[in-house]
């Protein structure tokens, strides 16, 4: 017997009982709609975390902690040493790097009256571009005096004010081109403080940090003037050393000049995403802590697969429940058919035909459920992301979360939904289908022959 | 064509230690050429309708061989009898055994969908057998909306749409008037004359078992007599 007739046959058979076949196909798509919406929250709230997070995140960027084992003068700082390592890996297309000057500078920069207390940095501007670093304007530095701010550097730039209270008055002119004083300062022999300003020209502001809570109010330096700094101090990263405490002679080796430059924060990047998993994994081999978003992802996606398969099962439970009404339908539908079935078999019917028609009739039960669930699942999906942020907001007087999605329905949960139904459905349907294989011919033809 | 060998059969009643053994068929032995009609009489209960039951492969027999076209068919699987019953046996029941739900066309049509025929070549045969049977203009009516005869002319031309060398009857003019009834004995020896199709008819009535070139009788399960029949001599 052809498929086409199979289903032929499935279909009249079907419209003798339109009623109970709708009723089960209904349970089956209810059951199917069940599933899909509460995966779907899982779907939709992964969705949204993961877009969260990379929001304005560079993908392909392996954060460097430090070493796990800082060694004997538990340096936890990178060294030139260790960037040439992260720039001789294969896939690494650059290696940005960050000196700060040390917190304990305090270093201060002025103009006219209005002062700021940034943080000082250096960085590799070669690796910064080829990252794609962009400057809201001006240009990049070419002289050791030329220097970028960040772009809330003028927002923070203020008049010191004495009141608390009173309201801070911002620095409104143009940046770009204005000379600043850096003021730093060290102890001397004598225990007396002694400062030096290094004169500043602002030539550029970098782009607006991506998360607008950030505020970028840096200044980068060149790496000439940080020598300068640290040779004023004679210490590293011009840290300030004071009087009244007493330093172990280990920390002050540590602290003196040897040319060594130290990096505070070091990214490598690779050439795309792909390859972040395996150069994170050679880094952290040879011993250095690393993160990636890539990595966060990657858990946040674990948890997420963890509470997916959780909410699934779930929801297959309503599936496993609409089964009994397909396990129903097809027992009274082979019930009633028994004599048009001990007639087919009479006439020379293979008992496998007798199976595959039911099994096509129920798996047919199961196509339909999940064609119409599907279509229910997204309408009210659909639904929910327009009226929750609503209802939230009615009830709570508070805005949801922008960009918060409730229920998300990806390709991947259609198929997963749509195959358990349509397995439910064949499963349910076997043991009907068993049943009219092995119906007596000579029972069902009430012993006519 | 068709040859049962030392066929016995027995049914078993009851369960466990209160069943009991009732033999049906003993020691049957029989052939059937291609090309004749046999007919097999007997009482209620003599095990005539077994017999066709056990050539229809929808019992199997206690002990005993039988061959069909040559062929063992003792020990087929379902399956292969089911293949073997769709390309070669024919059957006309007493009580028609129409599909309710199917119009006459379509349960004609019925076999030829089992065998996998193409719709074109369904099609036709099933209304050529429908205009054989003289039912062209009935194409579409349910069983129900057909009389005896009409019922037992449609069950014959399903019999005949895959066109079986051999078809089985069990009493086929049981159902029908005797004007019914002769039309229905003539279409049978028409069919044998023309398309030498192989009849085993089961029946107690004598009009019917008069059209066979031989009758066969069985008693208490067992072959009594043959009987030639002198008009096909």
């Amino acid at each position: 017997m052809k498929f086409i007739d199979k289903i032929r046959f499935v279909r009249q058979n079907m419209k003798k009982n339109r009623m109970r076949v709708f009723m089960t196909v209904l349970a089956t798509a209810i059951g199917c709609a069940f599933l899909i919406m509460l995966a779907s929250v899982g779907f939709g709230l992964q969705k949204s975390i993961i877009t969260d997070l990379t929001e304005g995140k560079v993908l392909n960027e392996i954060y460097i902690h430090g070493k796990e084992d800082p060694g004997p003068e538990n340096k936890s700082y990178m060294s030139d040493k260790d960037i040439e390592y992260f720039e001789s890996i294969d896939n690494v297309k650059a290696v940005t790097r960050l000196q700060y000057l040390h917190y304990s500078q305090e270093a201060v920069v002025s103009i006219e009256d209005y002062q700021i207390q940034p943080r000082v940095a250096v960085s590799y501007f070669p690796a910064e571009v080829e990252m794609g670093m962009e400057l809201s304007e001006g240009r990049l530095p070419s002289t050791d005096n030329e220097v970028l701010v960040g772009y809330n550097f003028k927002e923070y730039l203020e008049k010191p004010s004495e009141d608390a209270n009173e309201p801070k008055v911002s620095y409104e002119d143009e940046l770009i081109g204005q000379n600043l004083q850096l003021k730093i300062r060290k102890f001397d022999q004598t225990g007396n403080i002694e400062y030096k300003t290094i004169p500043l020209k602002v030539v550029g502001i970098k782009e607006k940090l991506a998360n607008e809570f950030d505020k970028d109010t840096n200044i980068t330096i060149s790496d000439a003037l940080f020598q300068q700094i640290e040779e004023f101090t004679q210490t590293k990263k011009g840290e300030v050393l004071f009087q009244e405490i007493e330093y172990e002679e280990d920390y002050l080796d540590g602290v003196q000049l040897n040319g060594e430059r130290l990096y505070d924060r070091v990214s490598v990047y690779t050439q795309n995403v792909e390859q972040v998993k395996g150069v994170s994994e050679e880094i952290r081999e040879k011993g250095y802590i690393n993160t990636s978003v890539t990595d966060q992802i990657q858990e946040i996606n674990t948890l997420f697969l963890v509470m997916k398969i959780g909410l699934i099962f779930v929801g297959t439970i309503a599936l496993i429940i609409a089964s009994i009404g397909i396990f129903n339908t097809m027992t009274m539908a082979v019930t009633e058919r028994s004599s048009d079935i001990g007639i087919m078999k009479a006439i020379g019917a293979h008992p496998s035909t007798i199976r595959q028609i039911f099994l096509i009739e129920s798996s047919y039960i199961g196509i339909l459920g999940a064609l119409i669930g599907t279509v229910s699942a997204f309408v009210l999906s659909k639904a929910v992301n327009i009226g929750l942020p609503f209802l939230i907001e009615t009830m709570s007087e508070e805005s949801s979360p922008e960009g918060l999605m409730f229920s998300y329905i990806p390709l991947s949960l259609v198929v997963i939904s749509a195959s358990i139904s349509i397995l439910v459905a064949v499963f349910s349907g076997w043991r009907p289908a068993k049943k009219a294989t092995s119906v007596d011919v000579l029972k069902a033809m009430r012993r006519d022959l | 064509m068709i040859q049962m060998k030392q066929i016995n059969h027995q049914f078993i009643i009851g369960k466990k230690k209160r069943k009991t053994i009732v033999p049906v068929l003993e020691n049957v032995n029989f052939q059937i050429k291609q090309g004749e009609i046999v007919t097999i009489v007997g009482k209620s209960g003599s095990g005539k309708s077994t017999l066709l039951n056990l050539l229809s492969g929808y019992i199997r027999p206690t002990n005993g061989e039988i061959f069909i076209k040559d062929q063992n068919v003792t020990k087929l699987s379902e399956g292969d009898w089911a293949d073997f019953r769709i390309q070669n046996l024919g059957f006309i029941f007493q009580s028609f055994q129409l599909i309710p739900s199917m119009t006459a066309y379509q349960n004609i049509e019925l076999p030829l969908i089992l065998k996998g025929a193409s719709n074109i070549a369904r099609k036709q045969q099933a209304l050529d057998m429908l205009e054989m049977v003289g039912l062209s203009d009935h194409a579409d009516y349910y069983p129900n909306e057909l009389s005896g005869g009409q019922q037992q002319r449609v069950s014959i031309a399903r019999a005949l749409v895959v066109k079986p060398p051999i078809i089985l009857a069990d009493e086929p003019t049981g159902s029908l008037d005797s004007e019914n009834e002769q039309e229905l004995l003539n279409f049978i020896q028409k069919l044998n004359r023309d398309l030498n199709i192989t009849f085993l008819i089961i029946t107690h009535d004598d009009q019917v078992a008069a059209i066979g070139h031989r009758t066969l009788l069985i008693k208490d399960g067992k072959l009594q007599e043959e009987k030639v029949h002198e008009v096909h001599r």
